[in-house]
């Protein structure tokens, strides 16, 4: 399989990950498509490591799964504060 | 059509579906299990690539934290009566100190290969990384994460019902 075929899954996931932001008005939405996006980057990141066989992809993917339970635990505490206030 | 490329295929196409699903979805429990295959099935195609550091990062990221934080968002927390309420909390966290000290005590019997290696000069040590993620040592550290998840848990929940 040819590192293009991941790019497209990539390129996919982000824009699903864009259009879930963009479009939908809730929080917890929100908070999913930017997690989608994420994981775009992440498997572009990994795809362009094998594409030119670097581990350089590899780390920054490492770093974006970091930066991604990051911003996912402080994002969902948010949304579920929100849900709690009257 | 050969093994990766059949892996590929049904994992993009998981992965895909279950991204639309993620977006379109109105049901938070629907949009997080969609988000829980989504990642899953990135794990795999990271698998295929030749990342299986990457893969597993992605796995235990989604089994310790995302899924438990789509639960505690998508499900509400049952009532327990006060009186009713079994003393978990004290009990997990007696657990979870135990398995603490076991892992120290494990680290300091010299049961975590510390020199493993996770690059060679071709790639990956797959061995290595094989040592480092099924040795005694990362059997010990996964369980005490989940006591101490669940420790968490029941301390929230009994200090939510009390």
């Amino acid at each position: 399989m040819t590192t293009v075929a991941y790019l497209y899954v990539g390129a996919v996931l982000f824009a699903a990950g864009a259009l879930g932001t963009l479009a939908r008005r809730s929080a917890a939405a929100g908070l999913v498509g930017v997690e989608l996006m994420l994981a775009g980057a992440t498997l572009t990141f990994v795809a362009a490591a094998a594409g030119f066989h670097e581990l350089d992809g590899q780390v920054a993917a490492a770093l974006v799964v970091a930066v991604g339970v990051a911003q996912g635990i402080v994002g969902y505490t948010l949304v579920a504060a929100l849900e709690r206030s009257p | 059509m050969s093994v990766e490329q059949g892996i590929f295929a049904i994992a993009s196409t998981a992965c895909i579906v279950g991204a639309v699903v993620a977006v379109a979805s109105r049901d938070p429990r629907t949009a997080g299990a969609a988000l829980f295959l989504v990642l899953l099935t990135l794990a795999a195609l990271y698998a295929t690539l030749a990342a299986p550091l990457v893969a597993g990062i992605v796995v235990i990221v989604t089994l310790l934290i995302v899924l438990p934080l789509a639960v505690h968002l998508s499900v509400p927390a049952p009532r327990v009566h006060p009186a009713a309420r079994p003393p978990i909390a004290a009990a997990a966290l007696v657990i979870a100190a135990a398995l603490l000290v076991t892992a120290v005590l494990a680290v300091a019997a010299g049961e975590l290969p510390l020199n493993v290696s996770l690059r060679s000069t071709d790639g990956y040590d797959v061995a290595g990384f094989r040592d480092l993620t099924t040795g005694r040592m990362a059997v010990a550290a996964a369980v005490v994460a989940a006591a101490l998840l669940a420790a968490l848990a029941s301390v929230r929940s009994v200090r939510r019902a009390s």
